[in-house]
């Protein structure tokens, strides 16, 4: 036995992903489109096309592997004790009770909110799909001012405790982290300049989606803050960000003036920063949000949904910018709500609010069957500088 | 000596902390200032190559630029991209963080 078998049936998730595929494999045509829309395991295309009209016989395609049944959240905390020689001391593994170091609780629970997000919501097993062990690493480096994502883990720092507090108290941050774990599996999105600020915005997207789950907050009860309570009573300053209202997190003397913008207009060029990830996902962080407010709800829903598709279509190419990520937004809304509905109005509707104009024409979907190629893509390489 | 530390990435932008940071020697406290010039000496500071460490993957990574200028005129700046895994620049990186905060505390303390 094991000892967190999860029976979990989220009242938000239409159906449990293991019920899931038991009605796409046995319940009628209604039920399965239905539950297919939700349920994202094998690609995109392939998902779609069965749900047209289960042109591929459907047990086969849509169950990768027999073992992805359950939930296999595999949880490890590691203790750095402030030094930055990773990997650090194991101290809390999956099942095991909270521990007395506060960091440790709140790395272990965030990781479990987000797995939860992903795979009560969007049926992914993990941030490859496959059930990958989770690992974080907290207590990193010395008055240490961050957290990052090394490609193979996340690591958290403590703060300084002059301008910021820990970086585990952010539930969004630790979504927020891995979530870029995904990204870099799916996308993956170059980390430069507009693919690198989508690649941002998408951690932004589930991170705050995971923080309005966990407090069970609709799109209108919702703050739209990244890592609000990161500050100290130093800073003026509320959050590290606004998706809401991008630049108007912070204004302070030390750390400056909040830089986003919510507007193509207001697009920053610039080559710190890899060219501005963390400064123009404010653009599409905005997008998000006018999508979700529009359409209401909670916003892991169907502007979660909308998102999370179009992360995952493979025409969405490394080096993507703004527009033809919109584009399959708009594209996404469509196949999963219907063409011309309300889902798609919105999300047209928002890009189109933060200066992003999808067309009509260029929306439509292109002829799309077992002979068509992926369109090639082009690497873009960082500047190295 | 001057040090100047720049830092750039890390999950958010701050334009504040992104300016360069430079600290005098002569106006920090003895001891700080010799652990410093111990610290860059210790780091073959000036042998080091222009970037330290590679960046495949990965995301957040903060990219840290120290640059020094002795006294004698000599001018060498160093890119560390995290994590740092030399432990003389790491330590190095350390006592700048530290002298940094020091600095900005009295400055509170100056003008609060
Ligand atoms: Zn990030």
């Amino acid at each position: 036995m094991r000892p967190h078998s999860r029976h979990r049936h989220s009242l938000h998730c239409i159906l449990p992903p293991y019920l899931s595929r038991e009605i796409a494999r046995n319940g009628t045509r209604e039920q399965r489109e239905r539950i297919l829309r939700t349920l994202s395991i094998d690609t995109t295309f392939r998902s779609m096309r069965v749900a047209r009209g289960a042109m591929i016989p459907l047990g086969q395609r849509l169950i990768p592997s027999p073992m992805m049944v359950e939930s296999q959240l595999q949880r490890t905390i590691y203790d750095m004790k402030n030094t930055e020689a990773l990997p650090g001391t194991v101290v809390r593994t999956e099942g095991q009770g909270d521990t007395s170091d506060v960091c440790v609780n709140e790395a272990y629970n965030g990781l479990g909110a987000t797995y939860d997000l992903f795979w009560e919501v969007f049926a992914r097993n993990s941030i490859d799909g496959m059930g990958m062990p989770l690992h974080a690493h907290v207590h990193y480096g010395e008055n240490y001012n961050n957290a990052f994502w090394d490609g193979e883990r996340m690591v958290f720092g403590d703060g300084d405790g002059d301008l910021f507090n820990r970086f585990t108290i952010a539930v969004d941050i630790i979504g927020h982290e891995l979530t870029h774990g995904v990204t870099e599996h799916d996308g993956p999105l170059t980390y430069f300049s507009q693919s690198g600020a989508l690649n941002e915005s998408i951690s932004d997207v589930f991170g705050s989606l995971v923080k309005q789950r966990v407090l069970n907050q609709k799109a209108d009860q919702a703050d739209w803050l990244i890592g609000e309570g990161l500050f100290t009573d130093n800073v003026e300053g509320v959050a590290l960000r606004s998706m809401k209202d991008p630049g108007t997190a912070y204004d302070d003397d030390v750390l400056g003036k909040d830089p986003q913008p919510g507007h193509m207009r207001s697009f920053v060029k610039t080559w710190e920063d890899n060219g501005g990830v963390h400064i123009n996902s404010g653009i599409p962080n905005r997008a998000f949000y006018l999508v979700a407010t529009q359409l209401g709800g909670y916003a892991w829903e169907r502007a979660g949904h909308i998102w999370y598709e179009a992360l995952r279509d493979p025409r969405l190419r490394s080096n993507a910018g703004f527009g033809s990520f919109a584009r399959l937004t708009v594209m996404a809304a469509g196949r999963l709500y219907g063409s011309d509905k309300d889902e798609e109005k919105a999300v047209r509707d928002a890009w189109n609010q933060v200066g992003i104009r999808v067309s009509r024409e260029r929306a439509g979907e292109p002829a799309w069957g077992p002979g068509v190629q992926l369109p090639q893509q082009a690497q873009q390489q960082p500047p190295t500088h | 000596m001057r040090i100047e530390l720049k830092r750039e990435g890390g999950v958010a932008f701050f334009p504040g902390l992104n300016r360069p940071r430079g600290l005098d020697l002569a106006s920090l406290p003895p001891e700080t200032a010799e652990a410093l010039q111990r610290a860059v000496r210790e780091a073959r500071f000036f042998e080091q190559p222009a970037t330290v460490g590679t960046a495949a993957r990965g995301a957040d990574r903060i990219r840290y630029t120290i640059t020094v200028e002795d006294d004698g005129g000599r001018r060498h700046s160093v890119q560390l991209l995290e994590p740092v895994e030399e432990p003389h620049l790491r330590a190095l990186l350390e006592l700048l963080k530290q002298a940094e905060k020091t600095q900005r505390a009295s400055a509170r303390a100056q003008h609060p």
